[in-house]
C-alpha cells in the first residue's frame, strides 16, 4: 500500500475518532445529571443523619420555649415530612437557589460568592506549583531510581504525605510569622496601611499567600509525586522505550518524549482527584491562617449550625467537583484516544 | 468415581499449600527485603507499646497537674502544657485514644466496604450499578467537609459519634476494590474449578474468593488507619471533636492558643501524629509489596 491510499484511511479514522470523542462528552455531559441528585440525596442525608431534629441541634441544646421552636420549625419547612422537605430543597436547588441563612436571613450566594474567588486562588496556585514540581522531581527520581536523589525525595513525599497539614500550617505559622516575622499570620491581606501602587498591594496579598499555599502544595506534591514516579518507572521498563533506546534516540528524546508523554496519563486522572483533596486541605488552612475564603466560611456556619447554609454551600462544593472531575476526564479522553473505546 | 480418589477436594487442596505460619514467614521474609518498611513496622510496634503500656511506663499521672508551661527539661521531657499537666504523659495517654479511634473506624469501615463491595460483586445488574454510583459520589466529595456538616448536626459529639461517622463515610474505596476484585476473581479457574466439583456460592465466596481478597483489604485497612486518626485530630482541632477525650486532636487544640510563647506544647502531638501516620503509611507500603497488592490510594 502507497501513502496516497493511506492517507484518506487515516483521515477517516480521524473523523471517527472526533465523533466518538463527542458522543462521550454528551455522555458524560448527561451523566451529571443523576449523579447531581445523588449528590443532593446524600448531603440532604447527612444532614438529617444526627439523631433527633436539627432545629434543636441548632439550638445547641439552649433552654428555648416551645414556641420558638415551632416557629423555627414552621419557618424551615420542618414541620412537613421528610420526603416533603428534600422535595422543597431540590426544587429551589433547580430553580438556581442555594437557599437562605437561617441566623442572618440573607441568601447564601450572596453570601459566598466574593468567597468563591479566595479559595478558588488558594487551590489553583497550589495545584499549578504542586505539578511543576512533581513532575520535575517524580521524573528525575525514576530516571535515577536508587540514587541518594531518589531516596531523598521519596523519603520527604511520605514524610509530606503523612504529615498532618494543620499541624504543618501551625508549625509554619509559629516559626515563620510568630517567631521570624518573615509572613504575615493571618488575611489576604493587610489592613489600615495604604498601599504606595497596586503593585505594592499584590506584593502584600502575595506576602499573606506563601504560607497557606505552602501548606497546600506540600501534601498535595507528595501524593502527586508518587504518582508520576510510579508511573513512570512502569513506562521505563516497557519495550517501546527499549526500542527508541535502540533506534539510537537520544537519552533526553527517549525520557521527554516517549516516555513522560504515557507516564503522564495516568496522572490526568489522578487530577480529578485533586479538587477534593484541596477542599479538604483549604478547609483548614484556611481556618489557621484566617483566610476568608469558603473553608472557613462553613467552619463557622458549622460550628453556629446554620444548617441552611451547610446545605447550600455543600451543593455549591458538590458542583465545583462535579465540573473538576468532569474537565480531568475530558481532558483524559482527548489526550488518550483509547478510552473512548472503553 | 468418587470412591476411586484417595481423598476429598478438600485435601487435595491443602497438599502442598503452606500452612499459615509459613504464609505469615514469607510475606514477613518479603517485608524485611525493603528496609522502609521495617522502620515503619518498628515505629507502629512503638507506639502501639506505648499506647498499651502507658499506665506503667507513663512518668505522670495524665491528670497530674505541676507548674505550667515548663519547657522540656530533664524532669518533663515534654514539657508542661497550659494546666501544668506533663505533656509526656499526655502524648502516651492520647496514643490510646487516637489509635482506638483509628482502630475502631477501620473496624466499621471493613465490614461496611467488604460487604457492599461483595453485595456489588456478587448481585451485579442494577444492585451493583447504584452501590457503584454512591461509591463515586461519596468519593469525589471533599472528606473534611462531608466530615464536618454530618459531625456539626449532632448535639452530643463523644468520640462514638466521630467514629461512627467516619466509618459510615469512609467504606466507599474500600468497597470499590472489594467489588472489582471480587468480578475478577469469580472469573479465575480455580473459582471455575470449584463450581463444577459443586461447590455452593457460599463456600466459592467464603473459602475461595475472600481469602484472595484479603492482601487488598489488608493494605488498605493499614494505610486508612492514619487518616482517621488526622480526620480526628483535625476535626477537634477545629472544634467539633469531643473535648472531654484526650486525644491528639485535643491537646493540640488546648496548645494552639498559647503556642506563640511554649512552642512545645504543639510541637510533641503534632510529631507523634506524623510519627504514627508515617509508621502506618511505611508499614502499609511494605505490605503492598510483600502481599503484591496493586491498590493505588
Amino acid at each position: 500500500m502507497d501513502l496516497n491510499t493511506a492517507s484518506p484511511f487515516s483521515q477517516k479514522s480521524r473523523l471517527v475518532c472526533s465523533m466518538t470523542l463527542r458522543t462521550y462528552i454528551i455522555r458524560r455531559l448527561i451523566l451529571i445529571i443523576p449523579t447531581f441528585f445523588l449528590i443532593s440525596v446524600i448531603i440532604f442525608t447527612l444532614i438529617h443523619l444526627a439523631p433527633g431534629d436539627p432545629v434543636q441541634a441548632m439550638m445547641g441544646g439552649r433552654p428555648v420555649s416551645k414556641e420558638i421552636m415551632e416557629q423555627a420549625r414552621r419557618d424551615l419547612g420542618m414541620d412537613q415530612p421528610i420526603y416533603v422537605q428534600y422535595l422543597m430543597w431540590l426544587g429551589k436547588l433547580l430553580r438556581l437557589d442555594l437557599g437562605q441563612s437561617y441566623l442572618t436571613g440573607k441568601p447564601i450566594w450572596k453570601m459566598v460568592n466574593e468567597l468563591i474567588p479566595r479559595t478558588v486562588e488558594l487551590m489553583l496556585v497550589a495545584e499549578f506549583v504542586s505539578v511543576a514540581i512533581a513532575i520535575v522531581l517524580g521524573v528525575i527520581a525514576a530516571v535515577k531510581e536508587y540514587s541518594l536523589i531518589d531516596a531523598l525525595c521519596s523519603v520527604s513525599a511520605i514524610i509530606g504525605y503523612s504529615a498532618p497539614d494543620f499541624w504543618l500550617a501551625m508549625m509554619s505559622l509559629l516559626v515563620f510569622a510568630l517567631w521570624m516575622g518573615w509572613f504575615p499570620a493571618s488575611g489576604t491581606q493587610t489592613v489600615g496601611l495604604p498601599f504606595a501602587s497596586p503593585f505594592h498591594a499584590l506584593l502584600d496579598h502575595l506576602r499573606h499567600l506563601v504560607l497557606p499555599t505552602a501548606i497546600l502544595v506540600s501534601g498535595w506534591t507528595a501524593y502527586l509525586f508518587r504518582m508520576v514516579r510510579s508511573s513512570m518507572l512502569e513506562v521505563l521498563s516497557q519495550d517501546y522505550i527499549t526500542t527508541a533506546r535502540a533506534k539510537g534516540l537520544k537519552e533526553r528524546v527517549v525520557i521527554y518524549k516517549h516516555a513522560l508523554r504515557n507516564a503522564l496519563l495516568p496522572v490526568v486522572t489522578y487530577e480529578g482527584n485533586s479538587i477534593g483533596f484541596l477542599l479538604s486541605g483549604a478547609v483548614v488552612i484556611e481556618n489557621i491562617f484566617a483566610w476568608q475564603g469558603l473553608g472557613q466560611f462553613m467552619v463557622l456556619r458549622a460550628q453556629m449550625r446554620d444548617y441552611p447554609a451547610l446545605m447550600g454551600l455543600s451543593v455549591l462544593v458538590a458542583i465545583m467537583v462535579l465540573l473538576a472531575n468532569l474537565s480531568a476526564d475530558i481532558a483524559y479522553a482527548v489526550v488518550d484516544p483509547r478510552i473512548r473505546y472503553d | 468415581m468418587d470412591s476411586h480418589l484417595p481423598a476429598g477436594p478438600k485435601d487435595k487442596s491443602e497438599v502442598g499449600k503452606p500452612s499459615r505460619a509459613t504464609q505469615l514467614f514469607i510475606v514477613w521474609k518479603k517485608l524485611r527485603k525493603s528496609k522502609l518498611s521495617v522502620v515503619g513496622f518498628g515505629i507502629v510496634l512503638f507506639i502501639s507499646m506505648a499506647a498499651l503500656l502507658a499506665p506503667i511506663i507513663a512518668p505522670y499521672d495524665p491528670e497530674w497537674t505541676g507548674r505550667a508551661r515548663r519547657p522540656p527539661s530533664m524532669e518533663h521531657v515534654f514539657g508542661t502544657d497550659g494546666r501544668g499537666r506533663d505533656m509526656l504523659s499526655l502524648v502516651m495517654y492520647g496514643a490510646r485514644v487516637s489509635i482506638f479511634i483509628g482502630l475502631a473506624t477501620v473496624a466499621i469501615e471493613l465490614i461496611l466496604g467488604v460487604a457492599i463491595g461483595m453485595i456489588a460483586g456478587y448481585f451485579g445488574g442494577m444492585i451493583d450499578e447504584i452501590l457503584m454510583r454512591i461509591t463515586d459520589v461519596v468519593l469525589t466529595l471533599p472528606t473534611m467537609m462531608m466530615l464536618i456538616v454530618a459531625i456539626s448536626m449532632f448535639s452530643v459529639r463523644g468520640v462514638h459519634v466521630i467514629i461512627l461517622v467516619m466509618g459510615l463515610l469512609g467504606w466507599p474505596f474500600l468497597a470499590r476494590v472489594v467489588r472489582s476484585e471480587f468480578l475478577s476473581i469469580r472469573e479465575t479457574t480455580f473459582v471455575e474449578a470449584a463450581r463444577s466439583m459443586g461447590a455452593t456460592s457460599w463456600r466459592i465466596i467464603m473459602r475461595h474468593i475472600l481469602p484472595n481478597i484479603l492482601s487488598s483489604v489488608i493494605v488498605i485497612a493499614t494505610m486508612d488507619i492514619p487518616w482517621y486518626i488526622f480526620y480526628e485530630a483535625t476535626l477537634t482541632f477545629l472544634g467539633f471533636g469531643d473535648p472531654q477525650s484526650a486525644s491528639w486532636g485535643v491537646l493540640l487544640q488546648l496548645g494552639y492558643p498559647k503556642m506563640q510563647h511554649s512552642w512545645w506544647i504543639i510541637t510533641f502531638p503534632g510529631l507523634a501524629l506524623l510519627f504514627t501516620s508515617l509508621g502506618f503509611n511505611l508499614f502499609g507500603d511494605g505490605l503492598r509489596n510483600a502481599l503484591d497488592v496493586k491498590v493505588r490510594e
